[in-house]
């Protein structure tokens, strides 16, 4: 009866708590980049707040995802894509400011459970054989639609030849850190993923990695590409003059990753 | 533990609540009461969000209301905030979900105090807003806490909307149940198990006084009959 | 005078009466016949599509104007068919609920006063779950009452109680409006309860006032077949039109030649039905001292004999009357008097006050 009064009073003071809690969050540039340069990107920018007290906001996602939500007005201020094609696409709309920077070059690795592949120079080869087999029941990738090191993955198994028999086994992540999630946790025969990753969640000791030439997959660059969007500010311009750096392209490497090709 | 994304979580139940339970009050009430023939129509309307996968229901209010979207542009143009990618925008995806864990228990409520009780009332002399004090709220308030208790724990919980709507913007969407998914993203089973469990503990917490509340009213009106 | 006019579609509704203020007036009819939608709309809980409706000349709708006063801005109580109570609150709490106009401190005492005067002021914590039936009722009427309305308003008051409950109630119900000099509008399909309590009555059918007036005139005679059938008169009869003179009129019933004292003065249109009350139809014996007096006397074969509890319904079929039958009431001790069975012979008396003409 008189219940339903202080039912409604409670609600609402419950519901007003929030908005006198806990103070706002440090408001660094939004920088978006592919999931498959995690490890580094963090180190990078805790060297950099260490270095000049500034700090960023990362957002990680597949590279494809990211472009579209630049596209559809997601407020980044700067985009590391995983190749080149994403961020082409952006520039083409209009998205974004200046020149973009190719800041490292990809790595894609084959992993597989020990003993399972034929120790090859050519694991694609090894790999071949053991679809054929049968022996492989799961071999994971990230999307190809949308995860640059996806559509290099595909390349490789198309030009290898095995892209039919590999999709009958095949299960993708919706991104590259998915992809090696994936092959950490699940069963998983064999997986493709970015060499970055999968050293940081270790694979090699789980099985055995191998990093394959960029001639493995013709017609898919994997020239990591960064750009500057429309919203950037100075901040932003700072953090991507020091990605360019000595420093960075260090920390890049020791993560896995090649130099930035330069054609 | 990431409070800012806690906190964030807090704040997207608590506005979501504040604004949608008017909403679903007045909406839940006139569709009890109403004899348009299109009832089952909007019945089925509201009930759309309980059957769409919440990346539908992201996906299209991205189209619709993103910045490049004529209505995005609009609203851009009249309040200077972004629909997308933005705490407002994930609270007005927030209420699109839960419409209906705010009409329809509320819905139901209000069917249930008869036509002859408003007919009794209004010759008691009572005003149509006394009507509803006195008479309605009474029997359906029930109704309406079952509705405020699904809609906290539905949006505390809510992943699929909130990621496609709101990104992943630390301190302006990044929600509980995204900062979860983040850290498992970023291979920290630790942190995201941690987070995922407080999570659960919270969300038990409040259904369970809620139902709780509703219990004692149950018990204590068998016991008079 | 409350002035009843409306016309509607659905419900389907053309009446147009009125009642003069201070009595206890009922609406009559067969279920679905529209009385409880006549009563919504005096009420004010609907909006028929035409309507005129005023009290003591104050206009509470009016479609010709669009002026419809809300149910709770008239000066109405109104009790439904299962009371409507509110489930949540006391007895008392109920009845407070019609005192928005007394300050709080004043509502409780005078709900209380309200219980007493249709004697349940014991129950006043009662939840209604806890309620009889009578007692239900009776806590509905204090609440109608508390206002302290001008006109009372009450949809089958009595038919969801027991037959004792019910003849209770029935004489309370007079008790209180005699008291309280309100004006009373009943609604029921029971002509028995309608009869006993009621000073006015409006019979309908299918939405339409079929007759309406004091209720002793009714009852004693219908104007018309349709009103005849709905007061369950048995007796219904064809006759032809002879003529008429200062004593009354004359109609051929079969072979028969029958005298009614009131009715018009030339031949109606149509065919002519008469009717008279079972109660009025007389055994005579054969050595009855002034038989004159006692009005037509014709012969009539018992078809059929009865026994219903506290009277015998008797049919006959009268001597050259064509073959029709008639149904006489009689006192149990009468009929033993007459010492008759089925199959006997005997003589029945209609005197020409108690004969009725009917217009079809």
């Amino acid at each position: 009866m008189r219940n339903w009064r202080t039912c409604i009073a409670v609600l609402f003071f419950w519901s007003t708590v929030p908005f006198y809690a806990v103070p706002a969050f440090a408001n660094g540039p939004l920088i978006a980049a592919a999931a498959s340069i995690r490890p580094a990107l963090e180190e990078l920018s805790a060297r950099y707040n260490q270095v000049t007290g500034q700090s960023v906001r990362l957002v990680f996602g597949s590279s494809g995802t990211l472009a579209n939500q630049i596209a559809n007005g997601a407020p980044y201020a700067l985009f590391l894509s995983a190749n080149t094609a994403y961020v082409q696409w952006l520039v083409d709309l209009g998205f974004t400011q200046g020149v973009p920077v190719t800041y490292a070059s990809g790595v894609l690795a084959l992993y597989s459970r020990p003993g399972l592949l034929v120790q090859t120079e050519n694991p694609l080869l090894a790999l071949g054989y053991a679809l054929e087999g049968g022996t492989i029941k799961r071999l994971v990738i990230a999307n190809p639609e949308y995860a640059p090191y996806g559509s290099a993955a595909r390349a490789a198994l198309e030009h290898a030849g095995t892209w039919a028999q590999a999709k009958q086994v095949l299960l993708v992540g919706a991104n590259a850190g998915q992809a090696v999630q994936y092959a950490l946790e699940g069963d998983v025969d064999v997986a493709f993923v970015p060499m970055p990753l999968a050293r940081l969640a270790e694979l090699q000791k789980t099985g055995h990695l191998q990093a394959l030439p960029s001639e493995a997959f013709p017609n898919v660059e994997l020239d990591q590409q960064m750009v500057l969007l429309r919203g950037a500010d100075q901040k932003t311009r700072e953090f991507f003059a020091y990605l360019q750096s000595i420093d960075s392209r260090e920390i890049f490497s020791r993560h896995g990753l090649g130099a930035p090709q330069v054609n | 533990m990431d409070w800012n994304a806690f906190n964030l979580s807090l704040q997207l139940a608590a506005w979501t609540l504040a604004l949608l339970l008017p909403i679903g009050v007045v909406t839940g009430r006139w569709l009890a009461k109403t004899q348009t023939r299109a009832r089952p129509w909007l019945q089925a309307f509201f009930a759309l969000p309980l059957v769409l996968p919440p990346t539908v229901v992201g996906y299209y209010l991205l189209i619709f209301t993103g910045t490049r979207s004529p209505l995005g542009e609009l609203i851009m143009s009249w309040f200077g905030v972004s629909l997308v990618f933005s705490f407002p925008g994930l609270v007005v995806a927030s209420i699109l979900v839960n419409l209906p864990f705010a009409i329809l228990p509320v819905q139901r409520a209000f069917e249930v105090v008869s036509s002859e009780l408003y007919d009794a009332a209004a010759c008691c002399g009572m005003t149509p807003w006394q009507t509803f004090t006195r008479v309605e709220m009474p029997l359906a308030w029930p109704g309406v806490l079952s509705a405020a208790v699904l809609t906290l724990g539905h949006t505390l919980g809510e992943f699929g909307v909130v990621l496609m709507v709101g990104g992943n913007i630390p301190g302006e969407t990044r929600t509980l149940s995204i900062a979860i998914f983040d850290r498992v993203q970023a291979f920290d089973p630790l942190a995201a198990g941690q987070m995922a469990g407080f999570l659960l503990l919270i969300s038990l917490v409040t259904v369970a006084l809620g139902y709780g509340v509703l219990e004692r009213r149950e018990r204590r009106r068998r016991r008079s009959t | 005078m409350l002035s009843i006019r409306i016309e509607n579609n659905t419900p389907a509704l053309k009446v147009d009466f009125g009642l003069p203020m201070g009595t206890l007036s009922a609406i009559v009819g067969p279920s679905g016949s529209g009385k409880t939608s006549v009563l919504r709309a005096v009420a004010g809980l609907l909006a028929p599509s035409h309507s005129l409706i005023s009290f003591d000349n104050d206009v509470w709708a009016d479609t010709e104007t669009r002026y419809f006063r809300p149910a709770y801005q008239r000066p109405l109580g109104f009790v439904t068919q299962s009371f409507g109570l509110f489930p949540h609150l006391t007895a008392t709490e109920n009845v407070s609920a019609a005192l928005n106009h007394l300050p709080r401190r004043e509502r409780g005492v005078e709900a209380q006063r309200f219980l007493e005067l249709v004697g349940i002021g014991g129950l006043a914590d009662r939840q209604p779950s806890e309620l009889s039936g009578g007692q239900s009722q009776r806590v509905a009427m204090a609440r109608a009452l508390a206002r302290k309305p001008r006109l009372l308003l009450l949809d089958e008051p009595f038919s969801a109680l027991d037959h004792s409950t019910r003849k209770r109630l029935r004489v309370e119900l007079k008790r209180l409006q005699d008291a309280l000099a309100m004006t009373v509008l009943f609604v029921t399909h029971d002509l028995d309860e309608a009869a006993e309590l009621s000073q006015n009555m409006v019979l309908l059918r299918r939405g339409q006032v079929v007759q309406q007036g004091p209720t002793r005139e009714l009852l004693r005679r219908p104007s018309t077949v349709e009103a005849a059938r709905l007061m369950n008169f048995a007796n219904l009869a064809k006759a032809e039109w002879v003529g008429s003179d200062a004593s009354g009129i004359t109609l051929r019933w079969g072979d028969v030649l029958l005298n009614a004292e009131i009715g018009p003065k030339s031949p109606p249109e149509g065919q002519i039905y008469w009717t008279i009350r079972t109660s009025d139809v007389f055994l005579v014996k054969d050595d009855h001292p002034n038989e004159s007096s006692l009005g037509t006397i014709l012969s009539a074969d018992i078809t059929e004999i009865i026994e219903m509890g506290s009277s015998v319904l008797v049919s006959v079929i009268v001597a050259r009357s064509g073959g029709e039958s008639l149904r006489l009431r009689l006192r149990p001790g009468a009929l033993h008097r007459h010492n008759v069975s089925k199959g006997s012979r005997i003589r029945i008396a209609l005197h020409a006050q108690s004969l009725v003409l009917l217009q079809s």
